[in-house]
């Protein structure tokens, strides 16, 4: 029998445990029997994915910083390819940010579903109300001096303080490209070898999702429906409310954003850059992974767009592993969305930090397949959103997937032919002509 | 502009504190303190969170790297016992010097006698209600009718606030436990229970230093080829510790200015308060400031003299300047730690597996700033309120001053608890620390610049006698 892979096992356990879940709720039986021999097992998943949330930031952060900081000392093109990477993180992040505070996908779910929404998953609720309430009294730069630990290993013990671990890990990150090479190398290779081996990590965590995923979902309809099962109904609407917000987001990135980077930094019209870089979307829509469209994204922008090997061989490997429009985006969308089915309102302090969070989780967690989930879970424990709450999104995961990478994809070859035109290494005449074969 | 660059970072730091006092007072005339507390302050916070971050693993792999590269471990019982006895040395001296000023100057005489008298009284009053034994001078100014007119007047003048009580009782509280502990709970406390709860807590110092020193010589002990690898990490993370604080010290003089605007800010509304609050607390202010000034610029300076013959006076203090600058602003040896070391390293040219050792020893150990303190405070105490002490009474205040130096941790206002244990174990009324609450931050960031000079004094001694001091030999 055929393997099979991966994501297909992960679309299988939340077809399933949708099923299950549906099932379940006309028998009082099964439901019992699912929340005390199957929620365990998503609870166990979802643990899993925050244990290894801090060394993850920790390793990845400080071999990223290190990295990126030799290639913006490498050349121009290294800056300016990195500035407009983060620039354009943060652009898709924020319009994630404002669409999702305008159409309120969370709110969709009923005033009491809310409410137990938050003490499922959320022991100490009701400290976390009074908590937001203090927050209110305290002084404007609180946020900013909580960024700073006081001592890193009391941070580090605490996923609440992620904050304070990336804080710590970009400084070791920025004093570690200063330190002399030899004394720096043991240490580098040190921080890799963890990097890799957190890696491996999230890989065998991974290898359970299908089944986490399952128990999640399947729990979740239990939990959340009670005796009445229209409940459960009424989460699937406001979860197809959460995946239109993200897709409208995504969208808004593929015909607002990048039409406009095209058009002022680049000669090329739009309509030839969609032409071109249209069967490496379509290749990122299929296997959601842009590491994997990576050759052909590269082969479209060189032989049909007109960018030079040398930009295209820089810019979009890079691209690959640390610039995710598409999936910031998602997570930014996906984070106010948990905290708004759960009822907990997040001050502008708060939603600074998910840019802040997601732009650097990006960064640190370069090509960890994945790393969407473990990225999400860093996120919401920065905010101090309970990451349980992920199980909520997992449904539609799988097609927002499908469709970030593709705008990721986009993003990429959007930057490079921007960095290639401002570096003069663009061929205009030559997109024009190829951009259709 | 290029002008500028060039200064050197003591200087700008000195610039950073000036402006910031400046400001606060500026800010203050304005009527901008909250201003300057909403928008400004948080950044000396800021500053004194990164500092302290980096210390504890400081400490911890540059011991382990100090105790690792040293040729011959059994050096390491010689050096610790010195570093001991020259910390407890200095600090006797400190405290002696802090006795003669608190009895030369007497600050506490200084106050109308009619007040002193009532203080007298009520003092007498509350030994009675808590059912203790009479003052130590065994004078009773109770049954002398001379003084019954003051007695109502007395009994007013006992009455604290509530916000006073309220904080009083959380400092006797912390007092009880440490006292009541046993005399060899010290050692006890050294040793920890989980090495990475220790390091997590940043009042555990002692703690993480015990470890650090245990692993060093573990790391010696075992084959060179497997010890190796671990000595070539813990170096690196040590080299990027050091960087950060190099990073973290470009940006110093912005953080020591709003360290101390919002210090100022937030003791007085207006600057004519602010006058109001020492002007009371004068002659006890400039007493303990005379003491302090004497142990900086005179003991420790003849003391190295006396030790290390070609270091020239101006140049002890042009190396240590930036360290001790950042204790002035901190107040709190251990978030100037980071400093400390490095001026000790790179400016005095002690070798780094001294200056490891000694030095965060010293920050969480040797206080003879605060030991000082402690004594002329409890003397201008007792002055106050009419109690002589004999020499021995004396004494005992000393020694149990100097013993409450080792137990408090390095971390600011730590002294004020300290204070409390003094004042109980010579039978005086622990709430009068109340009286020189006001003062206590500014005389605290005086007293932490004595404590950062002490152990970089004392960390230069003892380069010098394991001949490891590089420059001025």
């Amino acid at each position: 029998m055929k393997k099979l892979p991966l994501h297909t096992k992960i679309l299988t356990g939340m077809v399933m445990g949708l099923a299950l879940g549906l099932i379940a709720i006309q028998f009082e039986g099964l439901s019992s029997f699912t929340l005390d021999y199957i929620k365990p097992f998503g609870t166990i998943f979802i643990r899993a994915l925050k244990m290894v949330a801090v060394p993850l930031v920790l390793a990845s952060l400080i071999i990223g910083v290190a990295n990126i900081g030799d290639i913006s000392k490498l050349s121009r093109m290294g800056g300016k390819t990195l500035a407009i990477f983060i620039i354009t993180t943060i652009i898709s992040i924020t319009i994630g940010l404002s669409l999702v505070a305008v159409i309120k996908p969370g709110h969709k779910l009923p005033e009491d579903t809310r409410q137990k929404l938050m003490t499922l998953y959320d022991a100490n609720a009701e400290s976390k109300i009074n908590v937001a309430t203090e927050v209110k009294t305290r002084g404007p730069l609180q946020p900013l001096v909580d960024m700073v630990p006081d001592n890193i290993f009391l941070a580090s013990t605490q996923n609440s303080r992620m904050l304070q671990v990336v804080f710590f890990a970009l400084l070791v990150g920025i004093a570690l490209l200063q330190t002399p090479k030899e004394k720096g190398a043991t240490v580098l290779l040190f921080f890799n070898g963890l990097n890799e081996v957190i890696i491996k990590i999230v890989q065998y965590i991974m290898m359970i999702a299908p089944y986490g995923v399952f128990a999640l979902i399947a729990s979740l309809i239990i939990e959340i429906s009670g005796d009445n099962p229209d409940k459960a109904w009424e989460l699937l609407y406001a979860l197809l409310w959460y995946a239109i917000t993200v897709i409208l987001g995504l969208f808004i990135m593929m015909s607002v954003i990048y039409p406009i980077l095209i058009k002022y930094f680049s000669g090329i019209k739009y309509m030839d850059f969609f032409k071109g870089i249209r069967p490496a979307m379509l290749l990122g829509f299929s296997t959601s992974s842009s590491t994997a469209t990576l050759p052909v994204t590269m082969e479209r922008v060189e032989k049909h767009l007109g960018v030079s090997e040398e930009v295209s061989s820089f810019v979009l490997p890079l691209g690959a592993t640390i610039n995710m429009n598409g999936t910031s985006l998602y997570q930014g969308v996906s984070a106010i969305f948990i905290a708004q089915a759960m009822g907990l309102a997040l001050p502008l302090s708060s939603q600074l930090m998910i840019v802040l969070t997601a732009t650097l989780a990006a960064i640190g967690t370069a090509g960890v397949p994945g790393a969407g989930l473990v990225m999400l879970v860093i996120v919401l424990e920065a905010v101090g959103i309970p990451a349980a709450g992920i199980a909520l999104i997992m449904a539609p995961e799988r097609i927002l997937d499908m469709i970030r990478t593709m705008v990721n994809i986009t993003g990429d070859a959007s930057v490079s032919v921007v960095v290639a035109s401002t570096e003069g290494e663009l061929d205009v005449e030559f997109a024009k002509k190829h951009a259709d074969e | 502009m290029t002008k500028k660059k060039k200064l050197p970072i003591h200087i700008k730091i000195l610039i950073g504190l000036i402006l910031g006092i400046i400001w606060a007072f500026i800010s203050s005339y304005l009527g901008w303190n909250k201003f300057t507390i909403t928008w400004i302050d948080p950044f000396g916070t800021i500053f004194i969170r990164l500092l302290k971050f980096i210390a504890v693993p400081l400490v911890l792999f540059s011991i382990i790297g100090g105790v690792a590269n040293l040729s011959d471990v059994s050096k390491l019982g010689r050096l610790g016992g010195k570093t001991i006895l020259a910390y407890m040395a200095t600090t006797v001296l400190a405290v002696a010097i802090g006795l003669i000023f608190v009895n030369v100057i007497k600050p506490g005489t200084y106050m109308d006698e009619d007040q002193r008298i009532k203080n007298r009284l009520s003092f007498e009053m509350w030994l009675q209600e808590n059912e203790m034994p009479p003052p130590l001078d065994g004078k009773s100014f109770l049954d002398d009718p001379t003084y019954a007119k003051y007695l109502t007047a007395a009994q007013q003048a006992n009455k604290l606030t509530e916000e006073q009580k309220k904080d009083l009782q959380e400092k006797m509280g912390a007092a009880q436990q440490q006292k009541e502990s046993s005399p060899l709970q010290f050692f006890v406390n050294i040793v920890p229970e989980n090495i990475l709860f220790s390091i997590s807590n940043n009042r555990l110092m002692l703690q993480v230093i015990f470890f650090a020193i245990f692993f060093g010589i573990t790391i010696v002990l075992i084959p060179k080829n497997k010890a190796a690898p671990v000595i070539a990490f813990i170096n690196g993370v040590n080299a990027i510790f050091v960087k950060m604080v190099d990073l973290v010290m470009k940006a110093a003089p912005f953080f020591v200015f709003a360290l101390l605007s919002g210090v100022v800010a937030k003791m007085a509304d207006t600057p004519a308060e602010v006058f109001q609050i020492f002007i009371g607390l004068g002659s006890y202010s400039l007493t303990l400031l005379g003491g302090l000034a004497f142990v900086i610029f005179i003991m420790y300076p003849s003391i190295l003299k006396t030790f290390v013959r070609k270091l020239p006076y101006r140049e002890f203090f042009k190396n240590m300047s930036p360290a001790q600058f950042l204790g002035f602003s901190t107040s709190s040896s251990a978030a100037t730690l980071p400093v400390t070391m490095e001026c000790v390293e790179d400016n005095m040219g002690v070798s780094k597996s001294i200056s490891s050792f000694v030095l965060p020893i010293g920050a969480t150990v040797n206080m003879d700033g605060t030991s000082l303190h402690q004594a002329v405070a409890v003397i201008f105490m007792a002055q106050l309120h009419m109690v002589d002490l004999s020499i021995g009474q004396q004494l005992t205040i000393v020694f149990t001053a100097s013993l409450a130096s080792i137990g408090a941790a390095a971390v600011p206002s730590a002294g004020l608890i300290m204070m409390i244990i003094v004042l109980q174990s010579v039978g005086l009324n622990p709430a009068w620390v109340a009286i020189i609450f006001p003062v206590d931050r500014p005389l605290d960031m005086c007293r932490t610049v004595v404590n950062v000079t002490g152990d970089a004094t004392v960390s230069t001694l003892i380069a010098k006698s394991e001949g490891e001091l590089s420059k001025y030999v």
